[in-house]
């Protein structure tokens, strides 16, 4: 079955899920995986689809047309086979907490430490809250390590980076519990 | 003695509510054995209810002492029935899983200390006061006597970073 990649983004009003799923249900597709949310004044959407017939990308995008006159983004490409499966990724999940006062290169220098040791993200939200006068800088990251690490070790070089560029740095262990 | 097939959604026994055990009998002996039995035979698995075994009574065991997050505090194997919590206080967010709802996880919010009234598998009385995983492990199980999934209990994980705490 082919699958595609789906984001369509725009100003934030009520109807933009409904006007998307009516177009797939109408298509025929599968949601096989979705994330929405709101950030600043923009509702985005990530979606993978599947449809068991159609394999061109023609078809998809033709469909969203109207949707794109009502002055949303809608891009969408057809995944290589293999590209809709999850990977398995058996290390230790941690959530990192990142927050301090607003300044360039947070985002960066987290991130660059966790690739640099191999460390998968599996999920970011980054946001401006606090004040105007004073903004604090705030980064949720959930990541796998690589088996050959765990939670201390994390916790250890996110302690140094804290340090070296002044926020503040917590990491817990949210490996899911079996119940 | 068995290892009963566990019970994976949308079984529609698992979304109904179960009703009470007769304490001390036979059948309900009958139950806790293969709820033991198949607990033990997942592996890793904490916890077990009736339902997931296709038994709509009201019994449960749990047993964190194997696990790295209930090392701390447990008290061995519990075996429920008829369960009730009387008293639950604090809370606490982990990410569940559930054997009957497999390749899912999300946070859920739990009391962390909770104390819980039962008929152990002999019949006589028990009160035990529980906190921290197998706190939240007697409170995944429980939901189940009520045809209550950990899916009906994920929270937000947005609103949870941002809200605050008291």
């Amino acid at each position: 079955m082919q699958h595609f990649a789906l984001t369509i983004i725009g100003r934030d009003r009520p109807g933009i899920v409904s006007g998307t799923a009516e177009i797939l249900y109408h298509l025929g597709c599968n949601i096989a995986d979705s994330s929405s949310t709101i950030l600043g004044g923009q509702f985005a959407m990530i979606l993978i689809l599947s449809h068991p017939e159609i394999d061109d990308l023609a078809t998809i995008r033709q469909a969203f047309t109207e949707l794109e006159e009502q002055g949303l983004s809608v891009f969408v490409r057809a995944l290589k086979p293999g590209g809709e499966k999850r990977p398995q990724l058996p290390g230790e999940q941690c959530m990192i907490s990142v927050y301090g006062s607003d300044k360039p290169g947070i985002v960066y220098r987290v991130a660059k430490k966790l690739s640099d040791h191999n460390i998968n993200i599996v999920d970011l939200n980054t946001t401006l809250a606090g004040s105007e006068q004073r903004p604090i800088y705030v980064m949720m990251c959930e990541s796998v390590l690589p088996q050959d690490m765990d939670s201390d070790d994390l916790k250890a070089l996110m302690d140094k980076l804290s340090s070296e560029i002044s926020v503040d740095i917590t990491v817990r262990t949210i490996t899911p519990v079996e119940l | 003695m068995a290892v009963r097939e566990v019970r994976i959604y949308p079984d529609p026994i698992l979304k109904q509510v179960c009703t009470p055990a007769e304490v001390g009998g036979a059948e309900t002996t009958a139950i806790i054995t293969d709820l033991v039995d198949t607990m033990v035979d997942a592996g890793h698995s904490v916890g077990m209810a009736a339902p997931q075994i296709g038994i709509l009574k009201r019994v449960a065991v749990v047993d964190v002492s194997h696990s790295k997050l209930g090392k701390k505090h447990n008290h061995g194997l519990l075996t429920m029935v008829n369960p009730e919590i009387i008293e639950a206080s604090g809370s606490k967010v982990m990410r569940e899983g559930c054997m009957s709802v497999p390749d899912y996880t999300g946070n859920v919010e739990r009391a962390r200390e909770i104390t819980v009234q039962f008929s152990d598998a002999d019949g006589s009385e028990r009160v035990v006061r529980c906190k921290g995983f197998e706190a939240v492990a007697i409170q995944h199980e429980l939901d189940h006597l009520d045809g209550l999934l950990f899916l009906d209990r994920v929270s937000n994980p947005k609103a949870d970073i941002f809200r605050r705490k008291g």
